[in-house]
């Protein structure tokens, strides 16, 4: 029995696909048009979740008591204290857990001591944090401070630790080979290799430890985000809680896109510069 | 005088456990200062293990190793590797100042004259990803040179190359040890390879004993179209032969 051969269709090579596909069907299906349609869809589920239920304000509801605390002056004071206590705070996370991490990486010693405090600091939520230093410090600057500190510096630690166990030991051999000394060792080998885990140590650090200063100031007393958000909160208006929520889970996330997101690639150019 | 002594040398891995292996047993050799020795053997017969234990970078389990130097201070070693180890986040010029003792002039200026040497003047900016698998190797030949080693180790530098850019990165080889003569112990699978660079040639037997000691008295420099040199690798090739052959019937001979 004879079978006809149909002649098995050209491939299309890459560059006719690209020309085939019509720019709408690429914006469509590009990245970007995932996240916006991850924000509108969240949007969108507010609005219709507010709607059905009377104690969610709904957005206009937010956008509005956000602009009555600006005219009331009350944002730029709150706002600029919780920044400087969570800048604070994230940034002494970041120094102390690439110390530690670093310390625990590149040896067995450092690890067998800081391995257990670190997982105890882990698992010890930022609520229990907040109300520690409460009672330590006080209603001042102090305490969201170390609460944002606490909360955060175990994960710096974890990850900067993990990264600098990877680093590769054929480098390290060569290090040692020409026996170059440890500090230069930690500068030029060490860090460059990490800083994609020192990278998502600070993330970490950065939307674990918001949580710290938003509790400590919500406990204690001394003006803040989180402390604006409690006196609404207790005065039963929703909607003034929520607008300061949104606006400072809205900068954490502008935050992490635009600075974070910025700085990582630049410290990855020797990467792209690749072949 | 000696660089370096070697004396009744024995290496086993995971001393007193059941995985236990002699890879090294009663090495004993010295190397004058600079003469260019190879150390060839098939492979897994424990070359590296020798190098790294030369360098430092592993523990001998028997036996004494020592090292001098000119300066009368700890001896300075330089190291190519199979692989070129460089730090990819670091520039040509930077690798080379990585391993470097000291940021004077002086030293950045030696390290100038050996990417010349092999060439690379022009590339001392990029990033070793920019680079050819050749030019990173010669990168890292450059480097090892530039710490003006009492004793310098290659360990099969050549043989993740191609054939053309093999051949040369060896003269280029030839050319800056004739001008710096400085000791170096190369080690290598290929017994070609080892005829045209080498002063002496030691070969290691599987079960990592010295087989045979051989000393190459040929001019320099040495080019594989000379009928003489070919005729001494296919001298040198033979005798492996015959230790390869042994080798195999170890109950015959015994
Ligand atoms: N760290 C190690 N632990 C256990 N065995 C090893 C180790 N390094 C090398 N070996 C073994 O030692 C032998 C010699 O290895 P190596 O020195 O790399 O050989 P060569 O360089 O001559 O090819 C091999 O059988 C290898 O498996
Ligand atoms: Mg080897």
């Amino acid at each position: 029995m004879s079978t006809t051969m149909t002649p098995v269709k050209a491939r299309r090579s890459t560059s006719e696909k690209e020309k085939a596909t019509p720019a709408w069907q690429k914006t469509l299906t590009s990245d970007r048009a995932a996240r916006v349609a991850a924000l509108l869809s969240f949007f969108l589920f507010w609005v219709v979740i507010s709607a059905l239920f009377a104690r969610v304000p709904g957005p206009v509801e937010v956008v509005q008591r956000l602009v009555d605390e600006f005219s009331r002056g009350e944002v730029f004071g709150n706002f600029g204290s919780t920044l400087y206590r969570f800048g604070v705070g994230v940034a002494l996370a970041t120094v102390v857990g690439i110390a530690v991490g670093v310390i625990m990486g590149l040896s067995q010693l450092g690890r067998a001591f800081f391995e257990s405090p670190v997982l105890v600091a882990l698992s010890i939520p930022a609520i229990i944090w907040s109300f520690l230093t409460v009672m330590w410090f006080g209603f001042g600057d102090l305490s969201p401070i170390i609460t944002t500190f606490l909360t955060s510096v175990p994960f710096v630690i974890v990850n900067v630790a993990q990264g600098v166990r990877g680093v590769s030991r054929d480098l390290r051999d060569m290090s040692t080979t020409y026996k170059v000394p440890l500090s230069r060792r930690i500068k030029d080998l060490v860090l460059p290799a990490v800083t994609g885990y020192v990278a998502a140590g600070i993330r970490f650090a950065i939307i674990i430890g918001w949580n710290g200063v938003l509790l400590a100031e919500w406990f204690g007393g001394g003006g803040g985000v989180g402390y604006r958000a409690r006196w609404w909160y207790d005065a039963n208006r929703f909607g003034g809680f929520a607008a300061w929520v949104v606006l400072f889970v809205g900068f954490i996330v502008l935050l992490d896109r635009f600075v974070l997101d910025r700085v990582i690639q630049r410290a990855f150019r020797w990467r792209d510069a690749s072949a | 005088m000696a660089v370096l002594t070697i004396k009744n040398l024995a290496k086993t891995f995971n001393v007193g456990t059941p995985r236990a292996s002699r890879v090294l047993d009663d090495i004993s050799f010295d190397v004058r200062g600079g003469t260019f020795v190879s150390i060839v053997g098939p492979s897994g017969c424990g070359k590296s293990t020798l190098l790294n234990i030369i360098s430092g970078v592993e523990e001998h389990t028997s036996g004494d190793i020592s090292l001098t130097s000119d300066s009368g201070g700890p001896a300075r070693m330089g190291y190519v590797f199979q692989d070129p180890r460089l730090l990819p986040w670091r520039s040509v010029m930077k690798n080379m100042m990585y391993v470097q003792n000291d940021r004077s002039e002086a030293t950045v200026g030696r390290c100038r004259k050996y990417l010349e040497m092999v060439g690379l003047t022009k590339n001392a900016d990029f990033f070793p990803g920019q680079l050819s698998g050749g030019m990173q190797q010669r990168v890292g030949i450059a480097r090892a040179f530039a710490v003006e080693p009492d004793l310098l180790l290659m360990d099969e530098p050549f043989s993740h190359l191609d054939a053309i850019t093999a051949r040369g990165l060896r003269a280029q080889l030839q050319d800056i040890w004739a001008q710096s003569k400085k000791t170096v112990v190369f080690v290598t699978h290929d017994v070609v390879e080892a005829v045209e660079l080498s002063d002496r040639i030691i070969v290691l037997q599987p079960g990592g004993r010295i087989f045979e000691d051989i000393t190459i008295d040929l001019p320099r420099p040495r080019r594989q179209t000379d009928p003489t040199v070919a005729t001494l690798q296919a001298e040198v090739l033979g005798r492996l032969e015959t230790m390869k052959a042994m080798a195999r019937t170890p109950e015959a001979v015994a």
